[in-house]
This record gives structure tokens, sequence and C-alpha cells, in this order.
């Protein structure tokens, strides 16, 4: 048997001559005008393209489309009546407005959970984010590109709503309150998109869609996004204060009465956002030493 | 031979240090990944124990063994998914990730469920942004040729067949034009004819001088593709060499049955035989020639029954490479999964 066992040197190799390392046919020759190419491109450059095409494909989906754009909006026509639209709910906000806030809360909060969760989950089960992280592609931006490409998605929705809620609802506010109101809401709906890239990491794919409907009803419903906080019973006020769609809601709420903004709000957020970020990178460390990330 | 590709100081420097090494090789050829004693435990299993392994540049290597040998903690380590727990890993003269981060290594892991591309798109969407995720792509013609898949770009992920996956998987392994290619089990769910096809496709960019890094449980495809095979079992390197010499071992077939006074010495003598055992009445012979060995039992009329033969198997070709894990010879009428038996005449 020629076959050389452990410890034995080497004895085999192709002796034939070595053909040197083939470049691509048609490559370009000229390295060194590669070279400052790529550093003009920079080191975002891949960062770019996948944020692109991952945004690329929420907006091709129209299931996506659907289920974000389409609850916030039909919702909001459905709550608003012309006997209710003035009625005043929070300080001097009217309920045309405090519908508005709430449904653009409640449209990045389905955006984000859908951009994630169950998509998520099952790219991942299927590999796919697998063979990203053997590209060179930061393996830190696999993450953060799925939560900026959430943040890119809930930030039309909250406009449409907006749009919705000028044009159907009656609602009118000044430019800088428009732009405000936007800028909060959706600086706030960072924890949604934490959240929906959470599930998509910490939750198995069959059970995914579930815990993505519950959240979103929990979220919403307990979040007083569809009954304001003051008309609940005081126990499931206790529950809201403890939901970041209730404080994602209340900033904004807050903001157009002209309130201080509670600090309180920004803390729960913000706990929201690290927990859930400490969550993602312990289950990444722990696919890691399996071997499985 | 220098890479001609990438030809920097730090490189030719490695490669000098690999010439100071005697490996009996004419020319100098740059060390593609080494492996010194590593080891890497998943809890308490143990994944790879004490690897030391070395390929050269522009080498295929088949990288064989049954499930649970290694080969793919082997492939995640080369790849950088996995840190081993103790040993050295280089690839291309640094450290895994670096190698990843450069650009210059593409790999095609195993798919989970489904066909481990993304849904919901084109194609050639996911060819375009896997290149500009490299800072020098392959050219798109070349990919796409090189894989087969031009009828395919303007298909949706999701509308493909499991073989049509696997070669859109392919160009995306080869996407940045690397330096060496991991794959990781490629054609596990394919049919014959797909995997033919994916053979040729293996092969064709070996002879590029490229490194090939092929992790298979198939004896045929390591045969098919590699000039290298390195056979792992429970974590450890059990034999290396070239395929044509695995290929010879695993010609090697058994030819087992009973007879009343069993000769050992005389049975050695038979056509073919290279190896006899004798236990009782039962007898097992290796044999390269199966037939004539047969054949020869007969023109010495040794009064046999019970006869069997067992072909070509992965795990006879371990046995044979490494002379371990051997069956107890069979007495009296036991079969353990016999295959074709031979013909006397």
């Amino acid at each position: 048997m020629s076959l050389h066992l452990v410890g034995e040197p080497p004895a085999d190799a192709p002796a034939a001559g070595l053909v040197p390392v083939g470049l691509p046919v048609d490559q370009p020759a000229g390295r060194d005008g590669a070279e400052a190419g790529d550093a003009r491109r920079g080191r975002l450059a891949p960062l770019w393209a996948f944020a692109s095409f991952e945004v690329g494909r929420l907006v091709r989906s129209w299931k996506f489309l659907a289920i974000t754009v389409g609850f916030p909006v039909v919702f909001y026509l459905l709550f608003l009546s012309d006997h209710t639209a003035g009625r005043i709910i929070d300080g001097t906000v009217a309920w045309r407005v405090y519908l508005m806030v709430s449904m653009c809360s409640f449209g990045s909060l389905v955006a984000a959970l859908n951009a994630g969760g169950t998509r998520l989950s099952m790219e991942r089960a299927s590999g796919w984010a697998r063979q990203l992280r053997v590209t060179p592609l930061p393996a830190w931006s696999y993450v953060t590109t799925k939560i900026v490409a959430s943040m890119l998605v809930t930030l039309p929705v909250i406009a449409l709503v907006e749009v919705v809620g000028a044009g159907f609802g009656g609602v009118r506010l000044s430019a800088p309150e428009w732009v405000g109101l936007t800028a909060l809401l959706w600086a706030t709906s960072l924890p949604f998109a934490v959240l929906g890239v959470f599930v998509g990491f910490l939750v198995a794919t069959d059970a995914a869609f579930p815990v993505v409907t519950g959240l979103m009803f929990v979220l919403g419903y307990f979040g007083g996004l569809f009954t304001p906080v003051g008309f609940m019973p005081r126990a499931l006020q206790i529950v809201a204060r403890a939901l970041p769609s209730y404080h994602n809601e209340a900033l904004a709420l807050a903001a157009l009465d002209g309130r201080t903004l509670d600090a309180s709000h920004w803390l729960v957020l913000g706990a929201y956002v690290a927990v859930l970020g400490v969550g993602i990178a312990w289950k990444h460390r722990v696919e890691e030493a399996r071997g499985i990330a | 031979m220098a890479d001609l590709r990438r030809g920097e100081p730090r490189e030719l420097a490695m490669v000098a240090a690999s010439q100071a090494v005697p490996q009996g090789l004419p020319g100098i050829r740059p060390v593609a990944l080494s492996f010194d004693g590593v080891t890497h435990r998943y809890g308490q299993r143990t994944a790879l124990d004490q690897l030391q392994l070395e390929v050269t540049q522009g080498q295929v290597v088949a990288l064989l063994g049954p499930n649970g040998a290694g080969k793919s903690t082997t492939i995640s380590i080369l790849l950088g998914l996995v840190r081993p727990r103790e040993g050295r890993v280089e690839v291309l003269g640094s450290d895994p990730r670096r190698a990843v981060a450069d650009g210059r290594v593409g790999a095609m892991l195993q798919a989970g469920s489904g066909v481990g591309l993304p849904p919901g798109v084109r194609v050639a969407q996911v060819l375009g942004l896997v290149r500009r995720l490299y800072r020098r792509p392959a050219p798109l013609e070349w990919i796409v040729e090189r894989a087969d898949i031009g009828p395919l770009l303007r298909r949706r992920t999701d509308r493909l067949s499991g073989g049509q996956a696997q070669r859109v998987r392919f160009a995306i392994a080869i996407a940045g034009g690397p330096d060496i290619l991991f794959l990781d089990e490629p054609t596990s769910a394919m049919d014959v004819e797909s995997r033919r096809g994916f053979w040729t496709m293996m092969r064709t960019f070996g002879d590029e001088g490229r490194t090939v890094v092929l992790a298979t449980h198939h004896l045929a495809e390591a045969d098919q593709i590699a000039d290298r095979v390195i056979v792992l079992n429970r974590g450890r390197l059990v034999a290396d060499g070239p395929s044509a010499t695995l290929k010879a071992a695993v010609a090697t077939r058994r030819v087992r049955f009973v007879t009343d006074h069993p000769d050992a010495t005389g049975l050695s003598r038979l056509t073919g035989v290279t190896d006899v055992t004798v236990c009782g009445t039962g007898v097992s012979l290796d044999s390269l020639d199966a037939d004539a060995t047969i054949r020869d039992l007969v023109a010495r009329e040794v009064h046999f029954r019970d006869l069997e033969v067992t072909g070509a198997g992965l795990e006879q070709a371990f046995v044979a490479v490494t002379g371990c894990g051997v069956a107890a010879p069979p007495t009296g009428g036991a079969a353990a999964g016999g295959a074709a038996a031979g013909g006397g005449g």
C-alpha cells in the first residue's frame, strides 16, 4: 500500500509544473490602477452594496408592502370618524392626531418586525447568512445592515401614514412640526428594528411567524396604539409603560402637545435596544463557538 | 514559481520559507493552507484531534471521510467561522479571517433548509451583490461561463431546482475569483447527471492552478476531482495520498468463505491475494482481482462454501488504507452486507 499514513512525509503532490494561478481571462491586467480605484471605493462599499440589496428586496416584496403599508393606513381610515376626529385625547392632542401618531408607531412596528422576524429566521436557517460570512463583508455588518435596512423601510411607512393623516384625517401641523414629528417617530423606532432582528436571530423559523404576530398584537394593543393609555385600566397602564411601543408614541404625543420630553421614555427605549442587542450578540457567539454561525 | 496574481513581499518570504522545508517537490510551491497541531472540541466531543496538514497552491484536494469525521469543522476553521481550541491555522500565509476579508477565498458551504439563497430576488441580483462585496471581483461573464448559469440569471432564486441552485451557489463561491475554493459536500443533493456536470466545473477550476478543497463522503467524487485525497476519521488524519493510490486501495475486493482445513500459506499464493486472515474455518482474503482469485481457488481444488465477495466501498477503502477497523472475520455462514457474489468457473 503506497498511501502513506500519518507521520510519514508527504510523498505525493502532483509533480507537474505549477500553472500560474489563473487570472480570470479578461480581468484587467493593470493591478496598480485597480488598487487606486479600490482605495477610492473605500471600506464601506460592501456595506452599501448589502444595504441597498436588502432594501431592494424588502421593497420588491408585495407581501411585505401589503402588510406594512396596508395595516396602518387601513386602520387609520377605519378608526377615524367625523364625530370622533376632533375629540381631545391627550393634553391638547385630538383623536385624529393621536390616531395618526399611533398608526405611524404601529406601521413602523409592523415594518420592522416583518423586515427581521420570519424573513431573517428563514434566511439564517437556509445558510445564506453563513455564505455572506465567508465573503469580505465584515462580520458585524450583517446584523447592523439588517437593522439599518429595517430603519430605512420604517421611514416611508411613517411618512405615508402622515400623508394620509394630512390628506384624509385633516391633521394640520406646521412644517417644523411635521419634520420634528417624523424624525422623532423614526428615531424611536430603532427598538422595533432591533426587536425584529432579535426575533430573526433567536426564534426558530417555524415559531417566528406566531411570535411576530403575537408581538404585533401585544406591542400594538397593550402599548396603547389602538386605545389611548389614559383610557385603559390601571393595571394595563403599568404594562404599557414597560413596552417600547408606548414610549415611542408617548414621546411623539408629548412633543406635539408642547410638553418636555421625559427622560424615562428615552431610558426605556435605550434599555430595549441594549438588552436586545446583547441577546443578538450572545446568540452570535454561541453559534460561533459551535461552528454554525 | 511565484504567485503571479499577488506578488507581495510577505508572500515571497513565505515562499522562501516553504522552500526551506524539503518536500521533495520541484520548484517553489507556495503554501495555500496549513494546520499545525489543530484540535477542536464541541463541548465534550472532539471534532479535530491534533490535525497536521499542509496543502500547496494549485492542488485539488479532497477531504474524504464519513459523517462526523471532522470535514466540515476543518473547512469552517479554514474559513475563520470557527476558531480552534488549540493549534495554528494559516490560509495563504495569514489568519483565515484575513484571507476571507481580503477576498482571496471562496466557499460553497452546506445549505441548510431551502436552497441557501435569499428568496424573492433574481439570480443576477444575488450575483451582483456578491461581486460588489469583493474589491476585485471576477468578471461576470467568466463566472457565468464557469458555473454554467447563463440561462438562470433572470430566474428567481426561489424557483430553481436543487441542481440549478447548487450551480448558482458555486457561482457565488467563485465570484471573487478566489485563490482557494472550499466546497463542503457540494453535490450531496444532486442527481447523477448534475453531479457529473458539477465535477467538470470543479475540475476546470482546479486546472487553472487554483487550490480547491472539497469535503465529501463520496469516494467516486474524491476520485474524479482530486489530485490528492486526505482521509479523515473521527477528527484524525488517517491517510493522505494521491487519488490514484486510493483508487488502487479501493480496487481491493474481500473474498470470504468457509473451508474445513484452511492453509494460510497456500491461500496467500493465490492469484491477486494481498492479505489472508484465517479464523477457525473462516477465511478472508483481500484480493486485487477477485475473479482470478476465485478461478485459482477452483483450480487448486480448495473446497469452499458460503463464498462472498464484498466490493468497493468507502468503508473498505478506509480499512484498506488504514489497516484498522477490520471487522471480525466471518465464521460459518455469517454474511455482513455482502455485495455481488463472484462466480467460480
